[in-house]
């Protein structure tokens, strides 16, 4: 089976490289260790016959002494995994001899590999672009971006517990690389943004964690690579019924997204589009903070590549953030100016000369904001008042110049979730994941407000048996409410017009 | 009796010649420098407060009001000309409701209730009417903070003639703060900077929500007026010398725990050492708040509201409720006086006693800072009666306590 959209990785850890990487760990232990070897058999493969997992990924390459003796050692594991159908990645990292790492997974017969930076010339095999979110992931010519600097989805354990300018915590999500990663590899033949990042191994980790971390992923439209903490390998290998229980959720959660992919196809329902090649990098932290607070404001976004913006289609928003200090070609800049005529805010940073338009007069009680706003045509231009932007700051000011009265949702309750919403092409169907970071259901019951006049909504969730249907209170005001039923991890309400 | 009164407490002396009773009972407020001494305060005055039947926010709610206005002499001889400023209630966090129980029918005033006060302030001949609030953490415009809540605010603004909005977290349309000193030198603050909002009016109302409060025991009219500080000075982000440009966060930094000062801008504490008992620091800089910006007019709203605490907590039990009524009165002493008798609460319990289990009484402070008269006793009580409008908020409370350990239903 080709590397692709369809592929639903589990990184596969075991054998030599796989002890050598986790004894750099303090808490790695030679139980650990033990275990890490167990799972070299092939007869563990079981554990995922019958899933939704299909690929597999395995160390493969360090550049190391190790290297022979793992790729030995893994060979029965990948004859079984042949014979039953799964695909595996062999991922190259560290010094040493790529082409004779990639030539011996080649002979192998691993279905591709996983690395960062240029393959050699002439693989011969598929290639996963697997390395930190940078210039040189998002640029690669490769099916998948495995971005290997995320983070673990949760409530924020730091220091410091205020939260962004709704007060409401921090959250670690995914998210925002899965954005980047997509709207970069745009146009690149990209098909799947992977997200690889392992539990923590300070705290034990209860099947929730893993349920969040498939969820923060496939609501933005990428993949986990399922990772097993220490704890959940050893027990699965001694073939404990809770373990067995755990890994059951995790591939219930699977199977559930999988059943539910139609939505793969929608895209973002969002009146704002964040515009960056995060490329800077005071930029990129402007960016990619930007992507991750405005879901605590609730303000569903859109993220276009600026090296994507001039093909982008603009329809449907209100509101556009260009990012980036660089500005636009001339081209581009028509571009966005023609948006702002045309009614649509543009937000700009401070360095945009000769700004367009004339400003306008605003009162004193807006002088706080940081953005100056000059009319364009039917629309305004919205220029950053200075060179540093705070980006909490940054988001509630968007949010409050394109107005509440154009919100296409609020989420009321529900201080950990974030939202993901998205739309159909032809507007007629919609649907809102909402991620519970907390990890257990809250004592109120999430509300949500929809601007667009849908018909119909229900709930899914692999939490409950069968769909709920949702009652649409329309507002006096316009738009229309509902109550989500209580859920601990994941759920998605469904529109229909 | 002889009192000291300010200008536009003279403009009012016309309407007291014509019977009207609705008048600033407060004593002056002080503009100019800090007083050298602490002055002796004339003794509080009792004051007039009705009480209301009202079911829902419909129609009945402007009958209602103004029935309950009359009551209290009229609102034409206290706003008649005037800029009236009337600040409601948008506390905590706007996006946490109690269920799925919208936040105007628990813890926000109503838009229905502000729209019918400004319009009968607005046949009463005000020449302007002003809402103010500052809501948590945000600069944003009142306007945006009730669109966020599916509210439509043209209803209030096109409720009267000439009806402006105001956030007075910060410095807003104003080019500077007013500077408000407390009458007699205060207990914490001397006096404090506020909003421009506050001073630029000619009758100030506080139109409050009916309620207790996890830490002051009740959240009536005048906690209400605590709300005026702004964020930008009393914030724990405020400015250090002088205030911050936008609010973030909230008071308690400065109010509830003196972790640090005010903006130094700003009057600071006259001890600093003074407690650091958030039971004794609110209860006292509300009496200051409440006799350095006195209400010429209290409204407690009750038709829709919720029990256990101010705001979601999460943790507290707590219901939406309807107790279906309205307290108004002439002083927020005394309208809170007879608000808590109503939630079935004494406004003579001292500290230790329900509601004020963690707080020194509020009322009994701005009793003894002149504001008004705490004990309904003292004061002229009309409208319904306080035993037939009494709505027992603790055991709504002891109720629900039963229900969730399983126990059969207590009564309320």
């Amino acid at each position: 089976m080709a590397i692709g959209v369809q592929s639903i990785p589990m990184r596969w850890a075991a054998g030599s490289l796989d002890i050598a990487r986790r004894q750099k760990d303090k808490t790695f232990t030679p139980a650990m260790a033990d275990v890490l070897r167990k799972w070299l058999d092939p007869s563990l493969l079981a554990l995922v016959q019958g899933t939704p997992i299909n690929c597999l990924v395995v160390s493969w390459s360090s550049g190391t002494a190790a290297d022979a003796e793992q790729q030995t050692s893994l060979k029965p594991l990948l004859d079984k995994a042949r014979q039953a159908g799964l695909d595996v990645v062999g991922l190259i990292d560290g010094p040493g001899d790529k082409t004779a790492a990639v030539a011996a997974a080649r002979a192998a017969g691993l279905s591709a590999i996983a690395m960062k930076g240029n393959p050699p010339a002439n693989a011969g095999i598929p290639v996963i672009a697997w390395g930190s979110s940078d210039q040189s992931l998002w640029s690669a010519d490769a099916p998948v971006l495995a971005i290997s600097d995320a983070s673990w989805p949760g409530v924020s354990q730091a220091n410091d517990p205020a939260g962004g300018p709704t007060n409401l915590p921090w959250v670690d999500s995914n998210g925002a690389l899965i954005g980047m990663a997509q709207a970069m590899g745009a146009g690149k033949g990209v098909k799947s943004v992977w997200v690889a990042v392992d539990p923590p191994t300070t705290v034990k980790q209860t099947a929730e964690n893993f349920l969040l971390a498939i969820a923060d992923a496939q609501a933005s439209g990428g993949r986990w690579v399922i990772s097993l903490d220490d704890q959940l390998r050893a027990d699965l290998a001694a073939k404990t019924a809770a373990s067995a229980a755990t890994l059951k959720r995790i591939t219930d959660m699977l199977a559930f997204f999988e059943k539910n992919n139609a939505t793969r196809a929608y895209g973002p329902m969002a009146r704002l589009a964040v515009v960056s090649n995060f490329s800077d990098p005071m930029d990129r932290i402007l960016g990619e903070q930007s992507l991750n607070l405005l879901p605590r404001t609730r303000e569903p976004f859109r993220v276009i590549a600026r090296s994507q913006a001039l093909a982008a289609s603009l329809d449907g928003l209100q509101g556009i953030f260009y990012v980036d200090r660089e500005l636009p070609d001339a081209a581009l800049r028509q571009k966005l100016i023609a948006f702002a005529e045309a009614g649509g805010t543009l937000f700009v940073r401070a360095n945009w000369s000769n700004p367009e338009g004339t400003p306008m007069q605003l009162s004193s009680e807006e002088a706080y904001l940081l953005f100056s706003e000059r009319s364009v045509g039917k629309g305004r231009l919205a220029v950053a008042r200075q060179d540093e932007l705070d980006p909490f700051f940054t988001c509630a000011d968007i949010q409050n110049i394109l107005s509440h009265r154009g919100d296409p949702m609020r989420l009321y309750n529900g201080p950990s979730m974030n939202c993901v919403c998205q739309v159909a092409t032809d507007g007629r169907q919609g649907v809102i994941h909402m991620l519970n970071y907390a990890r257990r259901a809250g004592g109120d019951p999430a509300v949500v407000y929809v601007k667009t006049p849908y018909a119909k909504a229900s709930f899914v969730s692999p939490e409950i048996a069968s769909p709920v249907p949702l009652q649409l209170a329309v507002q006096a005001a316009g738009g229309a409410e509902l109550t989500v039923p209580k859920f601990a991890v994941y759920g998605a309400v469904q529109l229909e017009s | 009796m002889k009192r000291n009164i300010t200008r536009r407490e003279c403009l009012a002396g016309a309407a007291m010649a014509a019977g009207c009773l609705l008048l600033p009972n407060v004593p002056t407020i002080a503009r100019a420098a800090a007083p050298s001494t602490r002055p002796a305060l004339p003794p509080a005055r009792a004051g007039k407060v009705t009480i209301g039947r009202c079911k829902t926010y419909g129609p009945e709610l402007v009958t209602t009001l103004a029935t309950m206005f009359d009551q209290l002499g009229g609102l034409g001889g206290l706003v008649k000309g005037k800029t009236v400023a009337v600040k409601v209630n948008f506390i905590g966090v706007r996006s946490q409701r109690l269920g799925d129980a919208k936040m105007e029918d628990t813890f926000w005033s109503h838009p229905s209730m502000i729209g019918a006060v400004v319009h009968l302030l607005g046949e009463a001949g005000a020449k302007q009417v002003r809402v103010l609030e500052g809501p948590w953490s945000s600069a944003e415009t009142l306007e945006e903070v009730m669109l966020s809540q599916n509210w439509r605010p043209e209803d209030i603004l096109n409720a009267a003639p000439n009806v402006e909005f105001e956030n007075t977290n910060y410095l807003g349309r104003g080019k500077k703060y007013s500077r408000f000193w407390v009458p007699g030198g205060g207990w914490v603050f001397p006096g404090y900077d506020l909003n421009h909002s506050y001073e630029d009016c000619d009758v100030f109302v506080s139109l409050a929500k009916l309620k207790e409060h996890a830490l002051t025991g009740v959240t009536l009219s005048m906690k209400n007026i605590y709300g005026t500080t702004p964020i930008t000075i009393y914030g724990g982000q405020a400015g250090i010398d002088e205030p911050a440009v936008r609010p973030q966060g909230g008071r308690g930094e400065v109010f509830h725990f003196a972790r640090r000062a005010p903006s130094k801008s700003a009057p600071q504490q006259i001890d600093p050492n003074y407690s650091k008992d958030a039971g004794v620091r609110l209860p006292h800089i509300i009496a200051e708040l409440n006799a350095a910006r006195p209400a010429h007019l209290a409204i407690i709203e009750g038709i829709n509201t919720a029990t256990g605490a101010e705001t979601n907590y999460g943790s507290r039990p707590q219901a939406a409720v309807s107790p279906g009524v309205i307290i108004a009165g002439t002083n927020t002493v005394a309208t809170d006086g007879v608000a808590m008798a109503v939630m079935g609460f004494d406004p003579m319990a001292v500290r230790g006693k329900a509601p004020f289990t963690s707080a020194d009484n509020m009322l009994q402070l701005g009793e003894e800072i002149g504001v008004g008269l705490r004990d309904p006793k003292k004061n002229e009580v009309i409208g319904v009666p306080i035993a037939d409008a009494l709505f027992d908020f603790a055991a709504v409370r002891t109720k629900i306590l039963q229900q969730q350990r399983g126990g059969r239903a207590g009564g309320a």
